[in-house]
């Protein structure tokens, strides 16, 4: 309490002194001839507004150098790179302006400065020099609008997924407030959805139809397992309100509404591990983590998140994202229990070596090892 | 308009008086048909409300920088909202949420193109009052029970708004807590406080608009119309089309919540239990919204752009450089203003095709935006610059509109959106530009007419005060918040993620100058409030204070009801002939001399 009302004190004390010293001045500055006055505050003001120009550039510098760094991780993904060459284009000619536009107004401001002698110039316009000026930021906005959506076409390039073979599809339902990750299973074919009250129940949350033959071996993963360098279709939904599908690493950022799907489509390019090594290189990441004793990049994880406020645990919906090797990614597979023989029907689950066999003719089919959990694009 | 004509006439007939009606205390304070005192009563509102969100933005700050910390002080002030000292999450989001809501339409909307446009125009163009006075007085008092709708939401149960100020559906078109706590009364309270703020906005907005208009005084054509009289007209017309589209959404909105239509809501599975709703769509909302939405910033900060350019233009005595190219700049991005809104709704989902013509067009505003800052700036050149504080605030405001308006290149740009949507980088774009330098805008305003509000003039040093702490800590603020791109923005902590709890001293920082700019705003309402009543006095013989062109300055000390006492002025030169034939200033209904030439 004690200690409370000497804060406040202090407060109103602090306060009282800038009004006692302000009116001071004012009362002073009354008997004084009102230009001289003029010409005293303004040669002030003029200066300090320099000034601030000198020290605010320095500032900006200083923030480059100190938080830069931190700005955006490294991209991990193949259009990441896209989005991060636009994004420096764009800081650089954002810088440039910034920086010239306010040397000049503040060095005018300056200049200027009140003089009772100085008689201000009357030159109400020019249209030679505001043509300049509508010309140069039209040639510059045309350069960024054309690179712009010539990255954003590439990006957005559905025909892809059918010019590639093999691609990796899961899909992301989020709701309050997590996630419900999915994988196709073995057969690399999602079983259908009907949202229903026949079929979404509270174990079969998506509405899943169990008749779909395809629907058998999907199951629902704890993290995001993706796999390096495969061409990957995010397939996202929600529940319950609007989410936010967010990997910082990936540049990966598209919302995810109830009732209408969404899709994003990407390519990581480094592995868990890759991307580990790149980062031991890096001076914030060598610090050791008080909590486990280990170099930060040692525990590295990429991360899943929510972007679109979606209640009071909006902060709270991570995930574990995992990128390995092909063949880390068919054993994970592999291990992992289909939903529907271990949740909603475990006395149906098929013995060991008839799951194999099930599996081996599709192997055959399609000419090769891997692709048993890879989507095949029609 | 007969009723218009009659209130014009029997201004005309009261000539030499100052008042035509006797007026109680009761019709001068507080139901006003004055438009100065209407104006008033705007800017008490307003700035009351600048006050409570600013607060409320210290408290979710203070969360920011230390998530950990328990503050006693918070449980005194709100009680189980912050049980132990340290603010819910539930609490946190409410308070984000009343902040963008307070701050965009209650302060920056109707504190300041209700303020200006209602103390301004009138004066400017050479009229007794506002074309309606009675709907003015309506207008004002729409925005009142809005106001005390939206402060009584502060007070259920459940607590106040709580799913972002964007009111997205279905986190606020499904009634029901369990989802969201503020998503019960408090929603309802924040749509029933929405539909009066609009009914009042657009009640002034047509007035504003029929005034300027029809009731120009003889010779005030429309190119000798003030710039921000003009800004000021834009806003109106920009209000008038955009929020309807708002009233439209929210009234949906409400049909969704309180009778179970589907306008908004498809396919919602709670814990597994399907919900009745089928075949409505949350994007379309999303669109309603921001048809108003993108507008509502140029509703914001076209009044900044009046004033400023005003300011500018007295202080540097020269005229504003390209007079028609401001114009110009003003009408076109009222134009674009109004293709640009899914710039915001890049990653929500909606085609990628029709992204590219809103990149296309977002992008175009940047043109005469551009031209308007050059203008400013050329303003400068040359001139002969008083730096009073209205003018500190008005350059101050080009450096914070130049800042803010160049990120605008990054966002606009699809392809880069779709890393910084709804990261700290938007945050600290849009801060800048519409949130500072919009209050810059007003505090320019508010230092440069608060002689003609009250007669009496603000201390200098408190203002110097106010402007340098506001400034450096603005920037201090909102600066380093572009360096966190890759942070989500409305998160309570980032404890639980590797990837974003890299800035806490950043967090830190930005809380600690945040309370800086809260300091030297609390310098301001001292010398605001005390100088109101003991502020230096404005005399007869010194009418026009800062040497302004412009007709308010030619009113008496205390101008009554009808604004001149005598024959309304009459208009023969444009606003700017500063520094020119001999004299430094040339009012504007100083008759042309022998031999000058109209500008």
């Amino acid at each position: 309490m004690g200690t409370t009302l000497l804060a406040v004190i202090t407060v109103i004390l602090f306060f009282t002194i800038i009004f006692l010293v302000a009116k001071a001045n004012e009362m002073s500055s009354l008997g004084k001839d009102a230009d001289e006055h003029m010409e005293d505050t303004s040669n002030l003001q003029g200066k300090l507004l320099f000034a601030f120009l000198i020290l605010g550039m320095a500032a900006v510098g200083y923030s480059f150098f100190e938080l830069g760094p931190r700005m955006l991780p490294l991209s991990a993904s193949e259009h990441g790179d896209l989005i991060d060459s636009m994004f420096n284009i764009t800081n650089v000619v954002a810088m440039f302006v910034f920086v010239l536009t306010h040397i000049i107004l503040l060095t005018f401001a300056y200049l200027y400065r009140y003089k009772r002698n100085r008689k201000a110039y009357f030159f109400p316009h020019d249209s030679r020099l505001e043509l300049v000026w509508t010309i140069i930021p039209a040639i510059v906005l045309t350069f960024l609008v054309f690179r712009g959506i010539k990255a954003w076409n590439e990006i957005f390039d559905f025909e892809k997924l059918e010019n590639t073979t093999e691609v990796l599809r899961f899909e992301a339902t989020a709701k309050q407030f997590g996630w419900i990750l999915r994988y196709p299973g073995k057969d690399g074919e999602f079983g259908e959805r009907i949202i229903d009250q026949e079929h979404v129940s509270q174990i079969n949350e998506l509405g899943i139809n169990w008749e779909d033959p395809n629907s058998k071996d999907d199951f629902m993963a704890n993290e995001l397992v993706l796999i390096k360098g495969k061409l990957t279709l995010a397939k996202l939904g929600a529940q319950d309100v609007l989410h936010g599908f967010y990997l910082p690493h990936f540049r990966v950022k598209m919302d995810c509404l109830p009732g209408l799907p969404t899709q994003f489509m990407f390519t990581p390019k480094y592995t868990t591990e890759e991307y580990r090594e790149i980062l031991s290189h890096k001076k914030y990441w060598q610090k050791i983590d008080p909590e486990t004793g280990n170099p930060k990049w040692q525990d590295f994880q990429f991360e899943l998140a929510c972007t679109e406020l979606c209640g009071k645990s909006h902060f709270a919906m991570q995930r574990v994202v995992r990128v390995v090797t092909q063949e880390e990614y068919d054993a994970w597979v592999n291990e992992s229990k289909s939903y529907y023989y271990t949740v909603i029907n475990p006395d149906a689950a098929p013995v060991e070596e008839e799951l194999i066999e099930e599996v081996i003719p599709i192997k055959e089919e399609i000419d090769s090892a891997a692709v048993s959990i890879v989507a095949r694009v029609r | 308009m007969s009723e218009v004509t009659a209130h014009h006439d029997s201004a005309h007939a009261a000539d030499g008086h100052d008042d035509h009606h006797e007026q109680s205390w009761l019709t001068t304070y507080i139901f006003s048909q004055d438009h100065k005192m209407i104006g008033k009563q705007f800017l008490m509102t307003g700035i009351f409300w600048a006050f409570v969100g600013g607060l409320l933005s210290l408290f979710f700050r203070m969360q920011l920088a230390w998530p950990n910390e328990t503050f006693p002080i918070l449980e005194t002030l709100l009680g189980s909202w912050a049980e132990g000292g340290k603010l819910s999450n539930d609490f946190y989001y409410a308070l984000v949420t009343m902040h963008g809501t307070i701050l965009v339409f209650f302060v920056l909307t109707a504190g300041l193109s209700g303020t200006f446009s209602n103390f301004l125009i009138p004066l400017q163009i050479g009229a007794r009052d506002m074309a309606s006075p009675f709907m003015n007085m309506l207008s004002y008092w729409f925005f009142f029970a809005a106001s005390a709708v939206l402060f009584l939401s502060f007070f259920v149960q459940t607590g106040p708004a709580s799913g972002g100020w964007t009111a997205y559906p279905p986190l606020n078109g499904i009634r029901d807590i369990a989802l969201n706590k503020g998503s019960g009364l408090g929603f309802d309270l924040w749509i029933t406080s929405m539909t009066l703020f609009i009914v009042g906005s657009t009640l002034g907005s047509l007035n504003y608009v029929s005034t300027v208009i029809n009731m120009r005084t003889k010779g005030m054509s429309f190119t000798k119309m003030p710039l921000i009289t003009w800004a000021l007209t834009f806003t109106a017309v920009l209000g008038i089309l955009a929020f309807p589209a708002l009233l439209a959404a929210a009234g949906l909105l409400e049909f969704d919540r309180l009778l179970g239509t589907s306008f908004f809501l498809n396919n919602i599975v709670i814990n597994g239990d399907l919900q009745a709703y089928k075949g409505g769509s949350p994007i379309i909302y999303q669109h309603l919204f921001w048809f108003l939405g993108h507008p509502e910033v140029y509703i914001i900060i076209f009044p900044a752009f009046g004033i400023v350019s005003e300011v500018l233009s007295v202080h540097s005595k020269k005229p504003v450089f390209g007079y028609r190219a401001m114009i110009l700049s003003l009408g076109s991005i009222l134009v674009i203003g109004f293709f640009v809104w899914a710039h915001h709704m890049f990653v929500t989902g909606m085609s990628p095709a029709i992204g590219k013509v809103f990149v296309i067009f977002t992008l175009l505003i940047a043109i005469p935006s551009a031209v308007k800052v050059f203008n400013w700036i050329t303003t400068l050149w040359r001139g002969n610059i008083r730096f009073t504080v209205p003018m500190m605030f008005a350059i101050g405001f080009v450096s914070l509109f130049i800042s803010g308006g160049i990120t605008g290149l990054h966002l606009g740009n699809s392809t880069v959106d779709i890393q910084l949507h709804d990261s700290y980088f938007v945050v600290g774009h849009f801060h800048i530009v519409m949130g500072v330098a919009a209050f810059f805008g007003m505090w320019a305003g508010v230092y440069q007419w608060f002689p003609k509000m009250f007669g009496r003039f603000m201390n200098e040093t408190m203002g110097y005060i106010h402007f340098w702490g506001s400034l450096i800590g603005g920037y201090m603020v909102f600066f380093p918040m572009h360096f966190m791109a890759g942070v989500p923005r409305r998160y309570y902590a980032f404890d639980q993620f590797q990837s974003f709890n890299n800035f806490q001293d950043v967090n830190v920082f930005i809380t600690l100058a945040a309370f800086l700019v809260m300091s030297s705003n609390i310098v301001f309402l001292i010398n605001f409030f005390y100088s109101i009543f003991k502020g230096r006095e404005m005399t007869e013989d010194n009418l026009n204070p800062w040497g302004a062109n412009t007709l308010e300055w030619t009113t008496p000390v205390h101008p009554g009801h009808g604004n001149w006492p005598g024959d309304l002025p009459v208009v023969y030169r444009w606003p700017y002939d500063y520094s020119t034939n001999g004299n430094e200033v040339n009012p504007q209904n100083k008759p042309l001399e022998e031999g000058e030439h109209e500008h």
